[in-house]
């Protein structure tokens, strides 16, 4: 589906505010910090990026990146401590950053949603799968008991779980059953963007590559965009246009997920494909990343991965290297590639 | 490495002349289904959960053995018979030429339990969170040694946490838990493992919990502590890439019974049973597919039935793409296909022959449909 389609086909009127022709979701310069004890923790730091209609992006990184943090304060989920300090998240070029809770309230499940890695946890144990769907259609959308009712037994169609599992418990499925049911459950105000926190990663192989394809079947015939949290850098291979890699808190390089993954720039990004395990590549030739991420309520002066980097120069130290972009789409922060090689421009998308 | 150069069988670092140091055979492990009481005065049958359900396996001194399944395929309780924490409930459990199955009881088991070691999945939850390094890693000294003086437990608890890599080890025996990230507590659980100097450590699922590049730090050390102390590693994951990277041979598990083992080349690269290719062709791989790539993917259908009704006949043909009439009824046997693998599928039984398996998988379109249970 084209851009147009996709957003000539919404269920649902665009937002009163959009701007016309503005990008999904554009967020800049985005930083968020956590107030704890003793001191505050930059969980994220300047992060940008953008997401197309109809596109999967992947945010990949250890933990502790602020890949989860970066996608909750998409919809200012984030624990109590945790405030966005800067930058903007536009939807549609609407800023969601400004906007109360109420008004917030708006975009939240309508045109964004999440699906969260522990299906067990997210569900309510004692009510019903069925109703559990039906209910953000209810209170979201205002629908009629009968007809959130109706619409929660298509979605669990969609979603390949059997009509009469509705009125299972979350105990009573397996887990990819529960997986699925929040999807449905994700998808069931018809949002613009859904988020996957981790959505496979308690999942077995066989289960995650259902649950992988069944995501890459809807964003096809709903016109979907994905953004999908994790640390697995297969699954974000296998799904995913686009990659955005984060190390403590910044963005180390983000492109075309075919570019980055076989032209890996940033030494973060060649360091973490070298060290996964692939049965499609040699045994035993796994590569280790010395030392341990940076502390981030008193990170490291200048680029965050240089007391790890084996290519570490002087400068890096010192100053933090800026995004550089290149022709193929990619952009990197590495002093490695000096902004004398950065290409005017866009992204193309 | 030159090694993985050469071709299967065996890799050279489990040199076929060692002996054997763990045989199990005809191991079955059955969970009685308890009823209530009505079932049980009226004489109704419970049936069992056929956890492990009679597999035969061998390990040599200094191999790694990964044991790959999904979740309810048997390979924890396995794990578990081998340590002594669960009773067997048919075959045979041999270590060091001596049979243990029958050897139960804290007392009785003291010497065994001081040779096999076992490794847990959650350094979070394995750690007792009011007690220092120190004090974890010197605990299976003070219950199994206890001939021992403080001093030389002291040392040998540094000793163990200097070989699992926690430098300057006197320091780190003084920490508690909560100061150490989660690839340094998984090495205190290693450190605590080692202090018995073990033959065998069974380690179940060590590194899942880990970021990439922790868990490859670990696997390292997992290798070079049996090049300097000659362990012997039953591993248990249910990533077979892991196995790939860290074992000599690989058993896969479905349902309770041994689908295939063999050397991990050949059960990676030449897969003769029709899960373990299903396994192979999904294992995640951070190689972007292309649309040649995607086609050979085998996504099986439904999920493992539960232990508690296993299949009539290969367990394994209810999702299986390749199913005749004999795997409806009957089992088959692990046959061998050469180069020290095996595969329990009637059709690997006519010898070492390439079967044209992915063929028949595009022949239906990449996808697999069979009526797996939902």
């Amino acid at each position: 589906m084209s851009e147009l389609d996709i957003r000539s086909n919404r269920k649902w009127p665009m937002p009163k505010q959009a701007v016309p022709g503005a990008p999904l979701l554009e967020v800049e310069d985005l930083s968020v910090r956590f107030a704890m004890r003793n001191g505050s923790v930059k969980a994220v730091d300047g992060v940008s990026f953008r997401l197309n209609d109809g596109e999967a992006l992947g945010i990949a990184g250890e933990s502790g990146c602020g890949k989860t943090t970066t996608a909750l304060s998409l919809v200012r989920l984030l624990p109590a401590n945790g405030r966005i300090r800067s930058g903007s998240v536009k939807l549609f070029g609407i800023d969601l950053v400004p906007k109360t809770e109420k008004q917030l309230a708006r975009y939240r499940w309508r045109e964004i949603s999440m699906v969260f890695q522990g299906a067990m946890n997210a569900l309510n144990p004692v009510q019903r799968v069925g109703d559990q769907i039906a209910e953000p259609i209810e209170v979201r959308l205002g629908a009629s008991r009968a007809a959130s009712q109706k619409r929660a037994a298509e979605l669990l169609d969609l979603v390949g779980i059997p009509k009469q599992r509705a009125m299972a418990y979350p105990h009573q499925l397996s887990g990819g059953m529960r997986q699925r049911a929040m999807i449905a459950m994700a998808l069931a105000c018809d949002p613009a963007i859904v988020i996957g926190d981790e959505p496979t990663t308690a999942l077995d192989v066989m289960v995650q590559a259902q649950i992988l394809q069944l995501l890459e079947q809807l964003r096809r015939d709903l016109g979907l965009s994905l953004i999908l949290i994790t640390h697995d850098l297969s699954v974000i291979a296998e799904t995913c246009d686009r990659v955005m890699v984060m190390y403590a808190g910044r963005v180390a390089e983000e492109g075309p997920a075919r570019r980055v993954f076989t032209a890996p720039r940033h030494p973060y990004t060649r360091k973490l494909l070298l060290a996964f395990p692939n049965i499609h590549a040699d045994r035993r030739t796994l590569d280790v990343i010395p030392g341990q991420p940076p502390d981030l309520r008193n990170p490291p002066p200048g680029c965050r991965f240089a007391p790890r980097c084996a290519e570490a120069m002087d400068v890096c130290r010192e100053v933090v290297p800026p995004e550089v972009r290149f022709a193929d789409g990619v952009r990197v922060a590495c002093h490695l590639f000096p902004v004398s090689d950065a290409v005017a421009g866009e992204v193309p998308a | 490495m030159t090694e993985d150069a050469a071709v299967p069988p065996a890799p050279p670092e489990s040199a076929p002349e060692q002996p054997e140091i763990l045989r199990l055979e005809g191991l079955q492990v059955h969970f009685p289904i308890r009823g209530g009481l009505i079932d049980t005065l009226a004489g109704r049958a419970k049936g069992a959960v056929r956890a492990v359900d009679g597999i035969d396996l061998s390990i040599r001194r200094g191999e790694i053995l990964a044991l790959v399944g999904e979740s309810g395929s048997g390979k924890t309780t396995t794990g578990r018979v081998v340590v002594k924490l669960t009773k067997q409930t048919g075959g045979r459990v041999i270590f060091d030429g001596q049979d243990v199955s029958g050897m139960w009881g804290g007392k009785a088991l003291r010497p065994y339990r001081k040779r096999v070691q076992l490794i847990f999945q959650d350094p979070y939850e394995t750690l007792n969170p009011k007690h220092t390094i120190g004090d974890f890693v010197e605990e299976p000294l003070l219950v199994g040694g206890r001939d021992l003086s403080r001093e030389e437990r002291q040392r040998r608890v540094l000793d163990a946490l200097d070989a699992a890599g926690l430098r300057p080890a006197a320091d780190y025996a003084a920490r508690y838990p909560h100061e150490l990230s989660g690839g340094q507590r998984q090495r205190v659980v290693i450190a605590g493992a080692l202090v018995m100097d073990p033959d065998l450590v069974v380690a179940d699922e060590p590194v899942s919990m880990l970021d990439v590049s922790i868990r490859t730090e670990l696997l390292r050390l997992m290798l070079d502590l049996r090049k300097e102390r000659g362990l012997t590693y039953l591993f248990i994951t249910h990533d077979l890439a892991i196995a790939w990277v860290i074992a000599d041979r690989i058993a896969v598990m479905y349902l309770g019974r041994i689908m295939e083992i063999g050397p991990a080349e050949r059960v990676i690269r030449h897969p003769r049973n029709p899960y373990t290719q299903a396994l192979v062709s999904v294992s995640p791989s951070p190689d972007p597919p292309d649309e040649e790539g995607a086609a050979k993917r085998t996504i099986l259908v439904g999920e493992t039935p539960d232990a508690a009704h296993v299949p009539p006949g290969c367990r394994f043909h209810p999702r299986c793409p390749l199913a005749f009439d004999r795997c409806r009824t009957e089992e088959p046997p692990l046959f061998d296909v050469g180069g020290g693998q095996q595969a329990a599928c009637w059709l690997a039984k006519d010898g070492p022959l390439d079967l044209p398996i992915i063929d028949a998988v595009e022949a239906v379109g990449g996808v697999v449909h069979a009526s797996g249970e939902i």
